[in-house]
């Protein structure tokens, strides 16, 4: 038996994911209405948005472009744990019900077989969305460019991916311990609207808790101001590189720790 | 023959909460460290050879599953020792993996949306199936069923006959050393059921695969299991040869009858008629266990002919439950 390394993974999740591609076409109605839902709860949240903006010209020092840029940055990062770990909202339905064994029984990673199986497409209209809101607003800031600065906001991307995947994982493991974990799922993905403002508006415990204990300020404020206020970004912008790997690492190891302690239900 | 999987001594403990009564005993559950222990499985021995089919029976709750799961890794065991192709499960889960198929009667395992074709590529490529060999064995399902109207299907369009179907052979694909069946022909009709135990026996022979059988339905054993492995309780029962199972309790049959008044009261006197005999009654049916080594069946109803009004009957094969019944109330020798 040859090794199972990235090579192996990659070639059975593209294989996978061409055949949940394939199939998902062919419920063309049910693609479009999703599509079009997706497309309107943007456009609804960006409107509010801008509501707000009409009567308050900057929050905090903030300029209505900088949040922008904040809301574009953090839909774009949001995109990854939408597209490739919707799975995570099934789990505690999967566990319920004893179906979650099937994964057990593979000779390949459990979280990766788990995860491979859903691909949400409609998360690629937000990563357009977010896109485009994030380009319009770098012209509009009049920021400019050098690669430099791309490679920085791809890094940063990442990273802010990485802690949202992380806290989406750690919150559906919950559902390995307690019965009632929708709510642990619910609150984590509902705090990730909080991810677009900056965190200076809120009160210091707030800010404490965005940070270190729900740490979504990473999603976004931390990483944008490393583009927006290259003049003083403060430390933790430059660590959450690190901290997001770690987070990940974290949540990845609990997700799988509780998929190794799990007995099934009898048949 | 070579012993593809050993158990020594393997037992299984679970920890569960004492559970109280009422909304205030759910409060104090809250709080609880009140916990008991509950062996599931209990000091099981056995070894299986390579090839072998064998039956894994017991009634619901035996501990069945649970030795299953131990075999395939996903629970570790209390305390014993499990070997399963040279593996012990629950420490190298992944590469135990490579060497065994699972199936669930009522989980399928492929991907609901995809075409069984497709399916069978993916899990091509997850367990590493050479070309030729997928190939070949592909030549053999071919030879077996008429699995072309099945390939293009998607799952989830699929009866639940096919789907099974689909599922045992997706089980056998990678040529794994041993298959673990769970309730294969469960709510299926009696041409699948024929159907699956023929491809079951047809695979094991071609493939000298080791298979492990849980059913409750006795036909699925007469078919296929030469060797049956009963537990109840956690415990080990019996471990032989079918035939001197039925040696014991072969010929039994149920005599089933269903006559005027209420079948409860006249359960009762047809108790009276036959003192010696099992008699039970269902909503249904009046039951009567009849041993044809000392009682002919016709004797018995000619006699009971006498004094009721029967309106219809069934003859039938002692069950699973009552072999295990028997066994359990009387033991074996």
């Amino acid at each position: 038996m040859k090794r199972k390394g990235l090579g192996f993974y990659a070639k059975i999740y593209c294989k996978i994911l061409a055949q949940d591609l394939k199939s998902k076409m062919s419920y063309r109605a049910d693609f479009i209405i999703s599509t079009v839902g997706m497309i309107c709860t943007n456009i609804a949240g960006f409107i509010s948005f801008w509501i707000l903006f009409r009567n308050f010209p900057s929050i905090n020092g903030w300029s209505y472009y900088e949040m922008l840029f904040l809301y574009g940055f953090s839909l774009v990062s949001l995109t990854p744990v939408q597209c490739f770990f919707d799975n995570n909202w099934s789990l505690r339905q999967n566990v319920y019900t004893g179906d979650f064994i099937k994964y057990c029984f593979r000779p390949i990673n459990t979280f990766f077989y788990y995860q491979s199986e859903v691909f949400d497409i409609k998360g690629l209209g937000q990563l357009a969305f977010g896109l485009g809101t994030l380009i319009y607003s770098w012209i509009k800031i009049g920021l400019g460019f050098t690669p430099l600065m791309l490679l920085k906001t791809v890094v940063f991307m990442i990273t802010a991916s990485l802690i949202m995947i992380a806290m989406q994982n750690a919150a559906a493991a919950t559902c390995f311990w307690i019965q009632n974990s929708f709510y642990v799922l619910d609150l984590a993905f509902r705090f990730k609207d909080y991810a677009k403002y900056p965190i200076t508006i809120f009160s210091p415990v707030f800010r404490f808790i965005f940070t270190f204990l729900m740490p979504i300020a990473f999603i976004a404020y931390y990483p944008s101001l490393v583009i927006l206020r290259p003049d003083k970004v403060p430390v933790l912008s430059w660590l959450s590189p690190v901290i997001g790997i770690a987070f990940f690492w974290l949540s990845y190891k609990i997700w799988m720790h509780g998929a190794k302690n799990y007995s099934g239900t009898g048949s | 023959m070579s012993a593809i999987i050993e158990i020594k001594n393997v037992s299984k403990e679970f920890r569960v909460l004492n559970r109280r009564e009422g909304l205030k005993g759910s409060l104090k559950d809250l709080f609880s460290r009140d916990y008991k222990t509950v062996r599931a499985v209990d000091n099981i021995s056995m070894t299986i050879q390579q090839g072998e089919i064998v039956g894994y029976l017991g009634p619901n709750g035996a501990g069945k599953s649970t030795t299953i799961k131990m075999m395939t890794g996903v629970l570790e065991p209390t305390s014993g020792e499990i070997l399963v192709g040279g593996n012990v499960p629950y420490k190298n889960r992944t590469k135990n993996a490579q060497e065994i198929g699972v199936v669930f009667g009522q989980r399928s395992q492929l991907w609901w949306a995809l075409p069984l074709v497709e399916s069978f590529r993916i899990l091509k490529d997850i367990y590493q199936i050479p070309d030729e060999k997928y190939e070949s064995i592909l030549k053999l399902y071919r030879s077996l069923v008429d699995i072309e109207p099945l390939l293009h299907k998607p799952v989830r369009q699929m009866s639940l006959g096919q789907r099974t179907l689909s599922d045992i052979l997706a089980a056998f694909l990678h040529d794994p050393k041993t298959v673990f069946l769970d309730e294969p022909t469960i709510g299926l009709d009696v041409a699948m059921k024929s159907r699956i135990r023929t491809l079951i026996h047809a695979l094991n022979k071609e493939r000298n695969t080791t298979v492990i059988l849980t059913t409750h339905d006795m036909g699925d054993v007469d078919a296929l299991c030469r060797r049956i492995v009963i537990i109840d309780k956690g415990r080990m029962l019996y471990d032989n040869d079918i035939g001197h199972l039925k040696s014991f309790f072969g010929s039994y049959r149920t005599l089933k009858l269903r006559m005027d008044g209420g079948l409860k009261e006249q359960a009762k006197l047809v108790q009276k008629e036959l003192p010696g005999f099992s008699v039970s009654a269902d909503d249904e049916w009046i039951s009567v266990l009849v041993d044809e080594e000392k009682a002919k069946i016709m004797d018995v109803l000619g006699k009971l002919q006498h004094s009721f009004n029967i309106r219809d009957m069934q003859l039938e094969e002692i069950s699973t439950e009552d072999v295990i019944k028997k066994i359990y109330e009387e033991g074996v020798q």
